[in-house]
């Protein structure tokens, strides 16, 4: 399984050459065999034609000397034999007479006359009139029986050396395995070449997905289309298709994002009204108190401290506004001041549901300028509004910010004495995709607060307040350790 | 010139031949002459001189068959046939028969048929006209005396043959022995080239070979000879002569071509054909010669 698991591993490119070539290899050997056992039934064919006419034409010399038992004439017969009869080359030739026994050979010294027949041909037994061959010992067997007036007189052994009948078979071998060979290797590189022709679309589709994830999706372009329409020309419009509605969904969501940071901003400018508004009416009221009493000198000093503390506290309000815009300066990094801005702009929409706000700021150090001042206050505020409306009119509310040296982050917590977050609002936060859940809750706000601390690496871990509501923790990650301990 | 073969004689013919003879000759009316000696004489006025050879000569060289009827037929100035036979025993029965003037043929039946046949002249080998048996065996083989050669099968050259037959049975006779106990298997090969042969091929653990023809041989084919050695070398024994069926001598034919075997040695051709068969020349050996082959042929018919 593991081999199988590795060759899947193998790239198409290469896994269909390889597969071709095996199949070639499959093929060849199926090829071979039958043509080397089809040269085998015609060798041995044409072997035994050759032998038997090699036997027929000395079993008819043969006969007259074998009958009167003569062995010199015997002799004489094989010796003068030729040694070689066309393609058939004897090795050996004995006669044997009707006892069985020896009367000549080609080779007396091997086998002398008189005796027995050697195992090698008396073991073997080819049938009368018929041929056997010895592939391993390289040699064929014939034998005829002498027949006088329909009886036996003896016999004709023969051997014959088929060395060239092997050297035929081992050269049809070579020829066979040197074209297959060839063939195979052809057959693969045209598989290589074709499966990388294939292939390719697949691989600028891949590209395109990979550079997707990791930035912004681009579209194919058209040069790199198939030449030919097909699946894979369907496939790249469909894959443009997807890019084109992902563009148009993010687009959406940023302008969702933008008109979101409208509508916090709408809050708090009514906010801000209603809370420039309330001291209005005492400030005229002190205008008139001054126009009649002015001439009064502790009338004059009470209106004029009334009105201070008035406009003191309408700059204030002014003040966090025109922060909210200076803020809109992308890019910029993130210093305690943007925190404070915070407190400022949530300030009237604390005191207008007259909720109680527990604010702990962390000191300040340069580590937190690897943050985005404009994406951290945004986030802190939208939280802080979240627990605002959570915790509702006389709510508690807690902000606290502060660095863990050990994992080198920032934390910003944020709890309230609410009901606690809705399962949309847990899922939009900390599920690993946020996506279905945050166009199920209404509003972006914890959405964009999970895409900041996602952009800088961080996490957000979700608990219970003090107050028994719901508690949300940033922990947003700072790059030197060394600088926020020394800072702490 | 390889294998010289004994060659077989026969006795004068009888009738039936002569008439024969007539026939191929033409002319001259046989069938009233009574006379053997007549009758060859006339035999022999007629161009045609059949002379024996065994078949083994033939086989091995034609060259010296063409020198040799070349030669006679100079030499006598008749037309010269060569007949040649597979067995001594056939080319004896035709010169016996009269169906040849003569027959170069082995000292065995020449003294068989002795009363019958008369010497035309004798080869001289080696400044006499005599020659050995020999016994041979392969060469790689140990044996040191035809004792060690019991139970051998063994080559013959011809039953007529006196080195390749008589002087071995002779030499067995002698201990009280026949090749048939004392060998285990004999076979004749009918010729002595084929003794030799058998022998160096392992066919025959040992043979009986005439010994002029076993040296000859040996410079003309040493690599078949080499393969055999001499185990036991015979006494001396008359050399195979040119015989003729006794009743032609005397006959101008006969004194023609005893004189052109006897004057060889002073012919060109006759020398290249000497030379050849690595002979002296022709000599004039009275019937004596043989005498030590008649001895085995009474040793033989007494204890064999």
């Amino acid at each position: 399984m593991k081999l199988v698991d590795e060759f899947r591993r193998i790239p198409l490119t290469i896994r269909v050459p390889a597969m071709v070539a095996a199949l070639m290899i499959v093929v060849s050997a199926i090829i071979s065999e039958r043509v080397l056992s089809r040269l085998y039934e015609t060798q041995q064919q044409h072997m035994a034609a050759v032998v038997g006419t090699y036997l027929d034409g000395l079993s008819n010399a043969l006969i007259p000397p074998v009958l009167r038992g003569d062995i010199w004439e015997t002799y004489d017969i094989l010796d003068r034999t030729p040694s070689t009869y066309g393609v058939l080359v004897p090795l050996e030739t004995i006669v044997t007479g009707r006892d069985g026994r020896v009367l000549a050979s080609s080779h007396p010294k091997s086998v002398a006359p008189l005796a027995e027949l050697p195992a090698e041909y008396a073991d073997r037994a080819p049938p009368s009139d018929g041929m056997q061959i010895d592939w391993e010992k390289r040699t064929g067997f014939g034998r005829r029986d002498l027949l006088y007036q329909g009886r036996p007189v003896g016999a004709i052994h023969a051997s014959f050396d088929i060395s060239h009948l092997i050297a035929e078979r081992r050269e049809v071998l070579n020829t066979l395995l040197a074209t297959n060979a060839a063939l195979a290797i052809a057959f693969a590189t045209v598989g290589y070449l074709l499966a990388r022709r294939m292939v390719r679309p697949v691989k600028t589709l891949a590209d395109h997905m990979r550079s997707g994830a990791s930035a912004t999706p681009r579209p194919i372009a058209l040069e790199e289309f198939p030449r030919r329409e097909g699946e894979f020309a369907e496939l790249f419009h469909g894959f443009n298709a997807l890019v084109e509605a992902e563009r148009e969904r993010s687009a959406l969501t940023l302008k969702l994002a933008e008109e979101e940071k409208l509508a916090s901003l709408g809050r708090l400018a009514s906010s801000m009204a209603h809370e420039i508004n309330n001291p209005l009416g005492g400030l005229f009221n002190c205008i008139d108190t001054l126009k009649r009493h002015g001439a009064d000198e502790s009338v004059r000093e009470t209106s004029l401290s009334l009105l201070e503390r008035g406009l003191t506290g309408i700059r204030d309000v002014v003040r966090a506004a025109l922060a909210t815009y200076r803020a809109d300066r992308s890019g910029r990094p993130l210093t305690v001041q943007d925190l404070d801005d915070v407190r400022l702009l949530i300030g009237p929409e604390i005191a207008r549901r007259q909720q109680t706000l527990n604010w702990e700021r962390c000191p300040d150090t340069p580590s937190l300028a690897v943050l985005s001042g404009v994406a951290v206050r945004q986030a802190l505020l939208n939280l802080v509004l979240n627990a605002s409306t959570a915790a509702g009119d006389g709510g508690k509310i807690s902000v606290q910010s502060r660095f863990d040296a050990e994992a080198c982050t920032l934390v910003l917590a944020v709890g309230d004495s609410g009901p606690g977050l809705s399962s949309d609002a847990l899922e939009v936060l900390v599920a690993p995709d946020p996506a279905p859940a945050s166009r199920r809750a209404n509003g972006l706000g914890l959405w964009m607060v999970r895409k900041m601390v996602d952009e800088t690496g961080g996490r957000i871990r979700v608990g219970e307040s003090d107050s028994a509501g719901a508690l949300v923790e940033l922990h947003l990650p700072l790059r030197d350790p060394l600088e926020v301990n020394h800072a702490a | 010139m390889k294998g010289i073969e004994d060659i077989p004689d026969c006795r004068p013919g009888g009738h039936a031949r002569l008439g024969r003879r007539c026939f191929i000759g033409g002319a001259l009316s046989l069938l009233s002459m009574p006379a053997l000696a007549a009758a060859a004489a006339n035999s022999l006025e007629k161009p045609v001189l059949r002379f024996g050879l065994t078949p083994v000569f033939l086989s091995n060289d034609l060259e010296v068959l063409d020198e040799l009827k070349n030669y006679l037929a100079n030499a006598t100035g008749h037309e010269v046939q060569l007949v040649t036979q597979r067995t001594y025993q056939e080319v004896t029965a035709l010169l016996v028969a009269g169906n040849l003037e003569a027959a170069w043929i082995c000292g065995y039946p020449y003294r068989k048929f002795q009363d019958e046949l008369v010497l035309v002249a004798t080869p001289s080998w080696r400044g006499q006209p005599l020659y050995q048996s020999y016994l041979i065996v392969g060469a790689d083989r140990g044996a040191s005396s035809l004792d060690d050669c019991r139970g051998d099968i063994h080559a013959f050259s011809d039953p007529d043959s006196n080195s390749g037959y008589l002087v071995t049975k002779a030499y067995l006779a002698q201990r009280h022995l026949s090749e048939d106990t004392f060998f285990r298997k004999t076979f004749f090969t009918y010729g002595h080239r084929n003794v030799i042969r058998a022998v160096a091929a392992g066919l025959a653990n040992s043979g009986s070979v005439d010994g002029y023809v076993w040296e000859v041989m040996k410079s003309i084919e040493p690599d078949l000879v080499s393969r055999t050695k001499v185990l036991v070398k015979s006494d001396w024994y008359g050399f195979p002569p040119i015989a003729a069926p006794a009743r032609l001598k005397g006959t101008a034919a006969f004194e023609r071509l005893r004189s052109a075997f006897l004057g060889m040695v002073s012919d060109p051709v006759g020398r290249s054909l000497l030379g050849r068969l690595q002979l002296d020349g022709f000599v004039d050996a009275p019937p004596s010669t043989f005498d030590g082959i008649a001895a085995n042929i009474e040793l033989v018919r007494r204890l064999g």
